[in-house]
């Protein structure tokens, strides 16, 4: 019978400083075991349990895409006991990892649209993950226009910089990096995210979105989306909630009858609106 | 004696009276409970609500542990140990002197509704009352209790069964207080082995299910964060480990020296009807042999373990 | 299905059997409550109310060890969980489980089982025991599984039913597992026990309350419930002290935590409770259920609306009325659930 409680062994194969606060570090992790990477078949969206030996663990979304084989990549701010452990471990250390959690963005049914994708801060992980997913030649024919919104505080917080230059260069994704205040040495796109939406997000009609960021940002983008004619169905959001076990068993990251960890963390705006705002 | 319906049209018209003069937003007292032996906490806010205020010998809950940061103007209908453990909170400054209005009732001890219940096996479907019997009955049985037979331990020794001192008024005929427990039980238990001690305090928790019943019922439980929901640093395991389940009752009692008041809330809320009182006691009696302090009697002295004088003895720093 | 009768000169032996056959989980004093524990033949009572707590304990213990590491680098596999205690599960038969409790250890095993991921620890445990129950003649003050769509004579969640007839029992299988388990049990007597049962059932069901109107709960918009002006004055008196969910036989949820020393450590979970504030409070501070009416409101919700939701319109509260008995403010599940559907 599998055991959904037990991590695999996995080796830290690589990790960087993510932020130039130094609060975000970029894990890349390998299987120690062969064949556990295959077990571990996950999609853009969903999260994993990054399981530390006598620590604990926590719940974090997984940044990079299944296409991109060979390893797990994950960034993980530090909050707490096992994030900040983390931060102290070094290249080569042994640890866990439980999932994959979660259902993922619902990219088949998003097929044939255009999309937008809106992210903040560090949030922006498993948005990484569905935009190189989505410009792989075999799965980028399937959309119609992609546009990324991304916005940080300052132009060291944020992350993946590598990625979104390159993708800036292309001309199948419309790249839109904002920050919220002149920078020096910034010579790009200045303002908060809702405001950067409002200008550069295509007609609703056969649009989606996908959103996330931190609080404030949702709140201000969702009005932002609603002016522009989106309808509920065609906005889609990652909540986040304290979890433990991730298998909808221990309780606790419940919004509603639907638990974060195994029924989202995904949800539509018109589901969430029917839902208590427990998150 | 003043019955049990007297003095609850007393309390009755007080809070009407309260509320209507502005003296109060809200009254919290107790009203009939939904099975036999209970009352349930009522916090009336109209007139309406007055009416159901009822007194009880089953009131074994202590109102005061909703009182800090409880916002706006509350009268609180308190038994002796209740007005204790208010008088003690604001000495404390968890509550505002000015905002609280102590409707005192002369009290001549709750009864031990667990000890009822276990020694009666038959479902008990109805319990009557009156300040002399408890009346128990089922289906086609019907049983008496002498009252004083089943007051509560804690009841049998309560120095303060009517608040006179600290009360802003006093409904019931005055109830003369008790002899104090005299802590003879522990005088033995001083004299045992470290280890014998040990045993019986692990022994007392042993059934322990660490839901913390005992803290949140606790009057003196006001801490925002408690020591035992601390993550950053966790400072005790979760688990049912017997080591951890102890040091938070040991912890816990400690937090509480010199300042409880023997309401037996910790005990009345417990699943597992765990002694918990005997933590308390033996700090209590040490509390009264060097300070001779008994807490929440008087608004002017702080709790000995709270203060500090030059004069303290302080041989045992070296 | 296949009946049977006990005579009362026949019971100890009936016990002696069913201990011999497996490990016996009985109804016995332990601390001076009854509780559903492991029992020697002589000390199992047919004479009681329910057990102090519920049986939940047998397939999901308080504090159970998932997995264990060890640190030792000369070793194979240091800092790489092994998990614990799932290869060595003990043969149970538990006798006399309420068929209310039953029926909540079913609704776990719903959650446990769920839609996507199966809990290895609770089936194993769940799954390889036989469940006998004790129906249940004498209903107390707090009782009321016929109000939540139960029965004291009700089947689900048990293998059989058993009921005290002359002092002995009457018996019958109700699953495959139980009808398997009792042929095989020696010396038990074949004997005509479904009329009997059948009758006592409809005699005691009519003692007890009606059925709890929860149709407009059903009915209802999640978010209209939970907007309902009630909370906020139960809330009042709620201390927050989790007693309910401790006690309650449907209450599944739990912590999972890491405790370690220098040569290795353990990964366990143990039962937590929506009243604590540390329950769901995230790494940043921000907590979605900040108050105790919120946490106390989740409670209500997630057993009269949300387990109804997402079990077929099954009650989460199965009638036990421990939370009842238990609460030491007298929060009555009967009165909230009626505000709900008022």
């Amino acid at each position: 019978m599998h055991n959904p409680f037990l991590p695999y062994p996995v080796r830290i194969a690589m990790l960087r400083v993510e932020t130039e606060d130094k609060n975000l570090r970029t894990f890349k992790f390998e299987f120690v075991n062969p064949g556990d990477e295959e077990k571990f078949a996950y999609m853009p969206g969903q999260f994993a349990e990054l399981s530390v030996p006598g620590q604990g663990e926590i719940p974090i979304g997984i940044a990079s895409s299944p296409t991109e084989k060979g390893s797990v990549m994950f960034t993980v701010n530090r909050v707490g006991q096992v994030s900040s452990y983390m931060h102290n471990m070094k290249e080569g250390d042994i640890m866990g990892l439980r999932g994959p959690l979660g259902h993922p963005y619902p990219l088949d049914t998003l097929e044939g649209k255009n999309i937008i994708i809106i992210a903040g801060g560090f949030a922006v992980t498993t948005l990484r993950s569905t935009i190189v997913w989505m410009l792989q030649p075999e799965n980028r024919p399937k959309y119609g226009r992609i546009t990324f919104v991304y916005g940080a505080r300052t132009p060291g917080l944020l992350c993946f910089k590598d990625d979104w230059s390159e993708w800036q260069k292309r001309d199948d994704i419309d790249v839109h990096v904002t920050i919220d205040r002149e920078a020096p040495g910034w010579s790009g796109k200045v303002g908060f995210v809702p405001a950067v939406t409002k200008e550069v997000c295509p007609p609703p009609e056969n649009t989606a979105a996908i959103i996330c960021g931190p609080p404030v940002m949702i709140k201000f983008t969702q009005p932002v989306l609603a002016e522009a004619g989106y309808s509920p169905d065609n906005i889609i959001m990652s909540l986040e909630n304290r979890m433990k076990c991730g298998l909808g068993i221990c309780g606790r990251c419940n919004v509603g009858p639907e638990y974060v960890c195994k029924d989202g963390p995904v949800f539509t705006l018109s589901q969430l609106n029917q839902l208590p705002r427990e998150y | 004696m003043m019955s049990l319906e007297e003095i609850s049209q007393k309390i009755q018209a007080s809070a009407k009276r309260l509320l209507a003069e502005g003296r109060a937003e809200v009254v919290i007292g107790y009203r009939r409970g939904t099975t036999p032996l209970t009352v349930a906490p009522h916090f009336a806010r109209t007139a309406e609500d007055c009416d159901q205020l009822v007194w009880s010998s089953f009131a074994k809950i202590n109102l005061a542990t909703y009182l800090p940061k409880y916002p706006g103007k509350v009268a609180l209908v308190a038994k002796g140990c209740d007005a204790r453990s208010a008088v003690g909170q604001v000495v404390e400054n968890q509550v505002l002197r000015e905002n609280l209005y102590i409707i005192g009732v002369a009290c001549n001890g709750m009864v031990d509704v667990e000890r009822i219940l276990a020694g009666e096996p038959r479902p008990a479907f109805e319990a009557t009352e009156d300040q002399a019997t408890i009346k128990l009955s089922g289906e086609g049985w019907i049983t008496s209790l002498a009252r004083e037979e089943v007051l509560r331990r804690n009841c049998r020794v309560c120095v303060s069964r009517t608040p006179s001192a600290t009360a802003d008024e006093v409904i019931g005929d005055q109830t003369e207080p008790l002899s104090a427990d005299d802590f003879a039980d522990l005088k033995e238990l001083a004299g045992r082995s470290p280890a014998d001690k040990l045993a019986y305090f692990k022994g007392l928790v042993k059934e322990c299910l660490r839901c913390y019943a005992c803290r949140n019922a606790c009057p003196l439980c006001y801490c925002p964060v408690c020591f035992v929901d601390e993550t950053r640093p966790q400072w005790l395991g979760k688990s049912q480990d017997e080591m951890d389940t102890f040091t938070f009752h040991v912890l816990r009692a400690f937090h509480c020296a010199g300042r409880c008041t023997s309401c037996g809330a910790c005990e009345t809320a417990c699943p597992m009807d765990i002694k918990l009182r005997e933590f308390n006691r033996v700090l209590e009696s040490e509390v009264q042999k060097d300070w001779q302090y008994t807490p929440g009697l008087t608004w002017d002295q702080k709790p000995p373990l709270t203060t500090y004088r030059p004069d303290d003895e302080a041989e045992f720093i070296k | 299905m296949a009946e049977y009768i006990v005579k009362e000169n026949a019971l100890r032996a009936f016990f002696q059997a069913l201990a011999q056959e497996r490990r016996l989980l009985a109804p016995v004093r332990v601390g001076g409550k009854l509780q559903m524990a492991e029992a020697r033949p002589e000390e199992v009572t047919l004479d009681y109310g329910n057990t102090h707590q519920s049986p939940k304990s047998a397939f999901f213990p308080q504090t159970e060890r998932l997995m264990a590491f060890h640190k030792d680098t000369a070793q194979s596999d240091p800092f790489v969980y092994k998990p614990l205690g799932l290869d060595k599960i003990t043969p149970t038969v538990l006798f006399g489980l309420r068929p209310c409790d039953a029926q909540g250890l079913a609704i776990c095993d719903q959650v446990f089982q769920n839609d996507r991921f199966t809990d290895p620890y609770w089936k194993t445990k769940y799954e390889s025991s036989i469940k006998i129950g004790l129906a249940c003649d004498q209903p107390g003050p707090a009782c009321f599984c016929t109000a939540v769509g139960g029965s004291p004579y009700g089947e689900a969640g048990l293998d059989a039913l058993a009921a005290v007839k002359d002092a002995g029992l009457a018996l019958k299988a109700i699953t495959e597992a139980g009808a398997e388990f009792l042929k095989k049990l020696p010396g038990l007597e074949s004997g005509a026990a479904e009329s009997e049962l059948a009758e006592r059932r409809k005699a005691v069901e009519s003692k007890m309350p009606g059925p709890l109107d929860q149709a407009k709960v059903a009915a209802g918009a999640i978010l209209d419930i939970f907007n309902q002006p009630h909370w906020k004055d139960t809330a009042d008196r709620c201390l927050n002290c989790g007693t309910c969910t401790f006690v309650c036989p449907t209450c599944h949820c739990f912590d999972i935590q890491d405790e370690q020393n220098d040569k290795g450590g353990v990964r366990m979970r143990n039962w937590d409770t929506c009243m604590s504030w540390l329950y769901t409070v995230h790494g940043t501070g921000h907590n979605p259920r900040p108050t105790k009416t919120e946490r106390m409101r989740q409670r209500f919700l997630h057993k009269l609306k949300y387990i109804p939701l997402k079990q077929n319109g099954q009650s989460g509260c199965i009638g036990c009325g421990r939370c009842v008995t238990l609460c030491p403010v007298n929060i009555d599940i009967r009165e909230v659930a009626k505000q709900m559907n008022g």
